[in-house]
């Protein structure tokens, strides 16, 4: 019976499934109007699959099970990731205008955003502002890893309590930032708030990111220095090693590849700094000298440049070539992680 | 085993169907998608005969509004609207501090377009060329001078309000201190009547001379479009477009105009009160201006709405003074407020454009502007309209506009973003004294305007 | 015997300086916090006299505050709530769901080129910035919805379309490594009782994954729910469909800079993570951990 049911079932089903598809995908070119056609063509696929899964077949069954197991990702995953990159990349070589292109301009959108100083000063300070966090974030995140396994009382609410920061959503913090700076702390600063200001407001932005941050890369170096062998440290104890010497011969040394992920982790992430920059000082700030140029942008991070020059300024190809080379710069980055794990990983 | 499998794959396609069903009901909802758009205008289209507003009944239509301190007003005309003719309007409110064309422009994107929508000026208009409904035909084009018309002379955004920009004033406090408002018509006048003020602080209970906000995160668009379209039409007749003329081309700035233009922000730096020129915010300066604590406020009119209701009662406290506008008279002898529509709505050519134009006739007609007037204190734009409003400013543009004294304006249509993306922050330098003087700041700005046009 | 006290009295000073500096940086980091809840207490004016003191701070005034928010229609808390809590919760279910069934199907065909091939492609597509798709994303999407007459934008489907697009490479990633350390045996035994590949795969793999899901599930969880650029392009700054992000960009980037309304919708808007932490602490912190460390 069961058999028999696939047997019929699944050529019915088959066909049934490519003609719906075939139906929907007419009505879509002819331009039919119609709303079915979408419902149509899902419908039509889901039977076409089950259809499939139900072929009477032994030898390519575990084939077929694996075609409809790997297709929902996969087509989710190219019609989102790569058809967009590869028309992103194409379309930085024309003049779209986020809706179509009437030609091919070469590089001139590479050339336009090299000669524009406020593009170059977002490149400067976004480096500044990554190197910048790497190293604090790592440094505070280290530090309080060190003081939460030092055998204080109750390092369970410590450890929660600074990594609660790391759960809220960036507009909103960015949002709670802003009344801190503008509200309570102009109170020290004197009429002035910080985030008005461009060298006060990178640092409240780099305050911000440590705030929100360091309480996650503590948690990874808990974890490393927690995996540190006991009898390691008990062996340095007993040869009269100091704490700090403890700490820099062989506790550093023992988590060197946490240091890694970490260092990696905050690098990536801070590149690509966007919603608390946007809900803190959507990029404003002025720098009166930046090679003969007054600039108006003096807070603003590379993505928020290019958000804001294809979305406020309208300028979608320029945006776009923007975005290959924050690409290509994040692509380095990572090339650069992977020979570096690979290389510790063989050393250790 | 299997057939539970089967099971679960049937109950998979149940469940896709059930989305796409979903998604389905999702474009009914935004009412703009193409495809359901088109399923309802078969109704309008077989009796094409009967009248917008029978064919349209239980239909609905969306209106993107800019002022979102009317936002309950409009809402309000919306509902009585649909009471009279059964069609739904969606007044969707954006506030000042959202980029609106850009928000526009990702509806257009996503296929979400409102139908009515507002649009500030030239540029505005630009980005939907071709893609709004020709109004010249429409009975309320007879009744305003404040329609909008594109080059070859098409009515394509319809008049809501009449709003002004001058130097708004408390009258009570000038009074007080024997300062005559009318005589504030050149540089010297206000320079005094600012130092008699600030020697009379206490007396008169006044915090600051002036609330003037150079704050350039949020309030960018009160520096860098209001006080900087000061620059370009202050004191000039309405046709006369010499200085925007001037920053449309390549971004020039008259740097002889600009320099006693910048002495007056340099005056408006100096008796600002401190803990709102550089941090503050909009709540703030209007507050502080409603409560009596400054004499003068560099907004335009349409801060009499906030006065009358969010502080309304801080408004009655300071006993609810009267107020009036005086020229900013950065040169002897500007007598002019500029008055404008502050933008206009446009309708965009869709299905549903009938139904547009119908509710912007009856907004236009006795119905609407009663609650226009009345309610939203929008000053009417419409001559043969009989209400006036109870803002606090209307009876200054009155007098302005039947003396000839107004100025138009035209910051509207300087390049998209100037004001976001280069001269409020420009504005806050000079107020925090990073840009030092007049001449700096008058250098700078030229610089910023050239660059940005070039871009 | 006299030196031991010493010693423990030593161990117990540093143990009280380390408390007691632990206890400063954690006021640092929860004064912000504190803030929030405490000025959802008050009213506008005395939020701006005095935002740190208790004065002012009423029961009744938080009432009216959250009913003010609540009921605002240009904030429309409750529909952005549960539009973030569907995006959200189908986004998760169907990664975990698919991605397993991906990421078995990687594992388990691991020696053939087409699916080291596909795994190469998943690993290399997650160093790409959402920045450099994002733009051509929203007009393929407008595309794909006009091309099939089913909205991609403006629709949850549609987000929740994309969701499994961008999580779908570090779910397939973190699983297939959990995946590769099963022992293949057990799916042989399986086999050689007459069992199919999908059944192995739901009786017997998938109940092996569960550790291994909880960890995606939350990565992608604090991701997802947080997100505010993809929402806020896909469904415009302020349309219809809103997640809660985008409603409270959408509430607080108006002018009207009412901080008393603000704070109680940014206090709003954090309650549920918090209160999700407070719950799965461990789980979420382990969770966050194994992912840094895998990805």
């Amino acid at each position: 019976m069961n058999g028999l049911g696939k047997k019929v079932l699944s050529p019915i089903l088959l066909i049934a499934g490519i003609l719906m598809m075939i139906i929907a995908l007419v009505l879509d070119f002819s331009g039919a109007e119609t709303t079915l056609r979408g419902p149509m063509l899902i419908i039509g696929a889901v039977l076409f699959f089950v259809g499939l899964y139900l072929f009477p077949t032994l030898r390519y069954h575990r084939a077929i099970v694996y075609f409809i197991f790997l297709f929902p990702l996969l087509f989710t995953f190219a019609v989102t990731v790569i058809i967009p990159l590869i028309l992103g990349i194409g379309y930085s070589f024309t003049d779209w205008t986020g809706i179509r292109y009437t030609q091919v301009v070469g590089f001139a959108n590479y050339t336009a955003m090299f000669k524009d100083p406020a593009f170059i000063w977002s490149v400067l300070i976004t480096f500044l502002f990554v190197a910048l966090n790497m190293i604090l974030v790592n440094l505070v995140g280290f530090l309080l890893a060190l003081l939460c396994t030092s055998g204080l009382r109750g390092g369970g609410f410590f450890r929660a309590s600074y990594f609660l920061p790391n759960l809220i959503g960036g507009i909103v913090l960015g949002y709670i930032w802003q009344f801190v700076f503008s509200n309570v702390l102009i109170g020290l600063t004197g009429n002035i708030s910080m985030i008005s200001q461009t060298k006060s407001a990178l640092f409240a932005i780099i305050v911000v990111y440590i705030w929100q941050y360091a309480g996650y890369i503590m948690l990874i170096y808990i974890t490393g220095l927690t995996q540190i062998p006991g009898d390691v440290l008990e062996a340095a104890k007993i040869d009269g090693a100091s704490p700090v010497q403890t700490l820099f011969q062989v506790k550093i040394p023992m988590i060197a590849s946490t240091i890694t992920i970490c260092t990696f982790l905050t690098l990536t992430s801070a590149f690509k700094q966007f919603d608390v920059n946007m809900a803190l000082t959507n990029g404003t700030g002025s720098v009166p000298n930046f090679l003969g140029n007054y600039l108006s942008n003096g807070t603003q991070m590379l993505a928020l440049n290019i958000y804001n020059t294809a979305i406020s300024k309208n300028n979608y190809a320029l945006g776009q070539a923007k975005a290959v080379l924050f690409f290509i710069i994040l692509a380095i980055v990572s090339l650069i992680q992977v020979r570096m794990s690979n290389k510790k990983e063989v050393e250790l | 085993m299997k057939k539970k499998l089967l099971g679960t794959l049937l109950a998979a396609t149940l469940v896709t169907s059930l989305v796409a069903c979903g998604s389905a009901e999702t474009t009914t909802g935004a009412d703009t998608s193409a495809d359901t758009t088109a399923a309802e205008s078969q109704a309008p289209a077989a009796d094409a005969d009967t009248s917008a507003d029978s064919a349209a009944s239980g239909q609905s239509i969306r209106l993107v509004n800019g002022k979102i301190e009317v936002d309950e007003m409009l809402k309000e005309a919306a509902a009585k609207y649909q009471e009279e003719t059964g069609v739904e309007v969606i007044i969707e409110s954006m506030g000042g501090g959202i980029d609106i064309q850009g928000t526009l422009k990702g509806y257009y994107q996503a296929d979400n377009m409102p139908d009515i929508f507002v649009n500030g000026g030239d540029t505005d208009f630009a980005n939907w060329t071709g893609q709004l409904v020709d109004m010249s035909d429409q009975p309320w084009v007879s009744d305003t001078d404040a329609a909008y018309k594109d080059a070859d002379g098409k009515v394509i955004g319809f008049p809501y309000t009449t709003e002004a920009i001058g130097l708004a004033y408390n009258a009570d406090i000038l009074e007080k201190a024997g300062i005559d408002p009318a005589g504030l018509t050149s540089p010297a006048a206000m320079q005094e009547a600012f130092e008699t003020l600030d020697s009379k602080k206490d007396e008169l209970g006044l915090t600051a001379v002036i609330g003037y906000c150079a704050e350039a995160t949020n309030l960018y668009w009160s520096s860098g479009n209001h006080l900087f379209g000061i620059y370009e039409d202050g004191g000039l007749s309405r046709d006369d477009t010499t200085y925007f003329d001037l920053l449309s081309d390549g971004g020039q700035i008259d740097t002889e105009r600009f320099l006693e233009y910048a002495k007056m922000i340099q005056l408006f730096n100096q008796y600002s009160d401190p803990a709102l020129l550089v941090s503050g915010t909009y709540d703030q300066q209007i507050l502080g201006f409603a409560s009596g604590q400054y004499a003068f406020v560099t907004q335009g009119s349409w801060i009499g709405a906030t006065m009358t209701s969010d502080d309304a009662e801080q408004y009655a406290a300071a006993g609810n003074f009267k107020v009036g506008m005086a020229p900013y008279a950065f040169l002897d002898g500007i007598d002019t407020i500029m008055t404008n529509s502050p933008s206009w709505w446009a309708v965009y050519d869709n299905d549903n454009k009938d139904a547009s134009l119908a509710f912007l006739n009856w907004l236009a007609g006795d119905e609407g502007q009663k609650i226009l007037v009345k309610k939203a204190g929008f000053i009417s734009p419409f001559k043969s309209c009989s209400f006036v409003a109870d803002d606090p400013f209307a009876e200054t543009i009155t007098e302005y506009t039947a003396a000839g004294k107004t100025s138009a304006w035209h910051w509207l249509g300087n390049k998209e973003g100037l004001a976001q993306n280069a001269l409020g922050v420009v504005y806050q330098d000079y107020a925090s004294g990073a840009i030092a003087d007049p001449q700096s700041f008058t250098d700078i700005v030229a610089q910023v305007c050239a660059q940005y046009y070039g871009q | 015997m006299g030196e031991g006290r010493q010693v423990g009295k030593g161990v117990r000073i540093r143990g009280a300086i380390c408390t007691v500096i632990g206890i400063v940086i954690a006021i640092y980091v929860l004064f912000p916090f504190y803030l929030v809840v405490l000025n959802a207490f008050k009213a506008q004016t005395s939020i701006v006299e005095s935002p740190v003191s208790l004065a002012g701070a009423k029961f009744t005034q938080l009432l009216t505050n959250l009913s003010s928010v609540v009921n605002n229609s240009n904030f429309n808390f409750w529909y952005a709530f549960a539009t973030s809590a569907v995006v959200t919760i189908v986004s998760l279910v169907l990664l975990a769901l698919l991605g397993s069934m991906a990421a078995w199907v990687i594992s388990r065909n691991h020696k053939t080129k087409w699916a080291t091939a596909i795994y190469m492609v998943f690993i290399a597509s997650m160093i790409i910035p959402f920045q450099v798709v994002m733009l051509p994303l929203i007009s393929t999407f407008r595309d794909v919805g006009k091309f099939l007459g089913i909205s991609m934008l403006q629709s949850i489907p549609g987000i929740v379309f994309a969701y499994l697009g961008f999580g779908g490479a570090m779910t397939v990633f973190i699983l297939t490594g959990f995946i590769k350390g099963i022992p293949y045996d057990l799916e042989e035994a399986a086999a050689i009782d007459g069992c199919s590949p999908e059944g192995t795969f739901f009786r017997i793999i998938l109940p092996l994954l569960t550790p291994v899901i909880t960890t995606v599930t939350i990565l992608n969880g604090m991701w997802i729910w947080n997100d505010y650029l993809l929402p806020s392009l896909m469904l415009g700054q302020n349309g219809k469909v809103k997640t809660l992000p985008v409603a409270v960009q959408a509430f607080v980037g108006s002018y009207v800079k009412q901080w008393d309304l603000i704070l109680t919708a940014a206090l709003l808007a954090i309650l549920p993570m918090i209160i999700l932490f407070l719950i799965a602490q461990k789980q979420i912190m382990k969770g966050m951990i194994e992912g840094a460390v895998k990805g």
